[in-house]
């Protein structure tokens, strides 16, 4: 017995080095790969928003406070002049209420890039592709279940213009169908003379400001009064979305 | 010495991977969707990224046939959805939903859903996967939160059980639960009626049903369109708006004032079981229905479908040729069929009661 397991053990053992020798080998390509932390200031007139509390004023003097602010994140790319570099397909939701959720941590090709271009929303294949997972899962409460299709930004609070019960207001802005579709490509140019870096090693920590003030007349003019809920595709869901993409800038890159 | 130790080596190596590989292959039984001979291919394969599965069937039929699915635990998706009446709500217009509320739409029947690209009346669910998402958290159906269904049955260790055969690990989430039961909703087939039976040599029409049959070819076929009885479009039958209910149907989902007042076209398989009929299960009978499309239709409505705009001529006598065609539309393989209906073990969590 003792012989054979003396035979045995060894023969396992070699079989194992090989495996681990295998992987290791995998693991010695040469990294050309930095990463980059992009963070989701979400905030009112420069001031950080703060959910369930601050009480805020609109362009048109209405006020408001919100209790949610989400919004998807998804197809990232960071661009130059001589080429992008498309991400893995990746589904974010930014979700004010979760710290963890404002920032996004990605890898990329060593290089030097000056802009940063993202898909507001969930491109219209994922949604019609069944039941998903992660940021997609229903879970979430991003999903509208008598009418399939993902809420792409969901605004939620109260404001003394409603004329709702209990002066709520709420913004659930989706529909992905033809002219109906709330999907928004955004590039946003990183500070002239501050392009981000990507080498080696490093990490470079990219700013972006969403300014939810811009949500009421950003493109096109709407008062709560007047609009005060929206929940479901259609004109004013589309005109919601063109001013929600107007939100977005970047403020800041700092390269680590 | 030196040949016994090879031979022990290969034996013991080969005893080993054998082993591994019986660990490895604890796979799932894969079952193939039936595609009956003759019959278009399904508009996309709803199981392209579900593979459908012996388990993950089993899985999701006890799902369909388990009531802690409702907030209060009276209401399954088979309390609506009866085998029994082709998985319609028997004799009834509206279903029963949580605290004694009602629906607003007559359950639809669930059979050959593979080839039904978009569910319910008005379209509004894309993909089979995200349907149960509807009936599961509406307030006048079973009225639960998809959170807290997942944590009774997560609870539930037979379940841990089936999740594991079905998908691998005994992890249970919203997308695995939401998979099976297309599994095994998707998987309802109906392709046995006398009229299939015909079609393939295998029975012969009575004269009268021959006869219905020509009418139904030159007056149904062109939206009920065979083998699948519908071709799975939007239409105005000329029904009034419903004075209360106010149910405009597609344009709810389009938004498109053309598309005010249609609603799908139902498959009329076991049509004689799915009673009472149309959207808002206003017509009764069979009769009913074929005296709506023959003298009762509304065609002052500017949506109206251009078939419809100058009723049906149907003879008293075609008319009750008509119905006995429809009558050959009744699939007792379908509606008997046991890989359909409750699981034995679900005893203690089925509906109580049929209402």
């Amino acid at each position: 017995m003792k012989f054979l397991l003396s035979v045995i053990v060894p023969l396992l053992l070699l079989l194992n080095i090989n495996a681990t020798c295998q992987i290791k080998g995998g693991l010695q390509a040469p990294i050309k790969f930095g990463t980059a932390t992009i963070i989701f200031n979400n905030t009112v007139n420069k001031l950080p928003l703060v959910l369930n509390d601050s009480t805020y004023s609109n362009p048109f003097g209405e006020q408001y406070r919100l209790s949610k602010f989400k919004y998807y994140i998804s197809g990232i790319r960071l661009l130059n002049s001589q080429k992008k570099w498309m991400l893995k397909p990746g589904y974010y939701l930014v979700n004010q209420s979760i710290d963890s959720s404002l920032k996004i941590n990605i890898a990329l090709q060593e290089n030097s890039y000056d802009s940063i271009a993202f898909l507001l929303g969930v491109d219209s294949a994922r949604n019609t592709s069944g039941a998903q997972k992660g940021a997609l899962d229903p879970l979430n409460d991003m999903f509208w279940t008598w009418q399939s299709g993902y809420i792409m930004q969901k605004l939620e609070g109260t404001s003394p213009q409603s004329s709702i019960v209990n002066n709520k207001i709420e913004y659930h802005i989706g529909g992905y169908m033809g002219t109906n579709s709330v999907l928004q490509q955004l590039v946003l140019p990183f500070p002239s003379n501050s392009p981000v870096l990507i080498q080696r090693g490093s990490n470079c920590i990219i700013n972006i400001n969403a300014d939810v003030n811009c949500f009421w007349s950003g493109v096109v003019d709407i008062s709560i009064k007047e609009n005060p809920v929206c929940s479901a595709p259609g004109k004013l869901a589309k005109q919601l979305a063109v001013n929600f993409s107007n939100l977005f800038s970047v403020t800041s890159v700092i390269n680590n | 010495m030196k040949i016994n130790i090879t031979i022990f080596l290969i034996f013991i190596i080969t005893f080993t991977s054998a082993f591994i590989n019986r660990l490895q292959n604890r796979q799932p039984h894969y079952l193939k969707l039936v595609i009956p001979k003759g019959w278009p291919k399904p508009t996309r394969n709803i199981f392209a990224a579900n593979p459908l599965t012996e388990e993950g069937f089993q899985l999701g039929r006890k799902l369909f046939y388990d009531v802690r699915l409702s907030k209060d635990g009276s209401i399954a998706c088979a309390s609506c959805h009866q085998q029994f009446a082709a998985f319609t709500s028997f004799d009834h217009d509206f279903s029963h939903g949580f605290n004694n509320s009602f629906t607003t739409r007559n359950a639809p029947a669930l059979l050959n859903l593979a080839w039904m690209p978009a569910l319910h009346w008005d379209g509004g669910i894309n993909h089979i996967e995200v349907q149960p998402l509807a009936p599961l958290t509406a307030p006048n159906e079973m009225a639960e939160t998809l959170e807290n269904v997942l944590k009774k049955i997560g609870a539930d260790a037979n379940y841990k059980k089936l999740f594991k055969a079905a998908f691998g690990n005994s992890a249970i989430n919203s997308q695995r639960m939401l998979k099976a039961l297309a599994q095994f909703t998707g998987s309802i087939q109906s392709y046995n009626t006398r009229y299939d039976k015909v079609k393939r040599g295998e029975a012969t029409f009575t004269v009268s049903e021959q006869y219905g049959y020509k009418v139904f070819k030159a007056n149904c076929n062109a939206c009920h369109t065979e083998p699948l009885f519908t071709d799975n479009s939007f239409r105005n039958n000329g029904l009034t708006l419903h004075p209360t209910l106010m149910d405009l149907g597609r344009m709810k989902v389009t938004g498109e004032l053309a598309d005010s007042l249609k609603f799908k076209v139902p498959t009329l398989r076991n049509i004689a079981l799915t009673a009472p009929y149309m959207h808002d299960g206003r017509l009764y009978t069979l009769s009913q229905v074929v005296e709506h499309y023959r003298d009762k239709i509304n065609n002052n409505q500017p949506t109206i479908d251009s078939l419809l705009k100058n009723k049906i001529a149907i003879s008293n006598q075609q008319k009750v040729d008509l119905l006995s065609f429809l009558y050959t539309l009744t699939d007792e393989e379908m509606l008997h069929n046991k890989r359909y209906s409750a699981p034995a073990e679900n005893a203690d969590i089925l509906p109580q009661h049929v209402h």
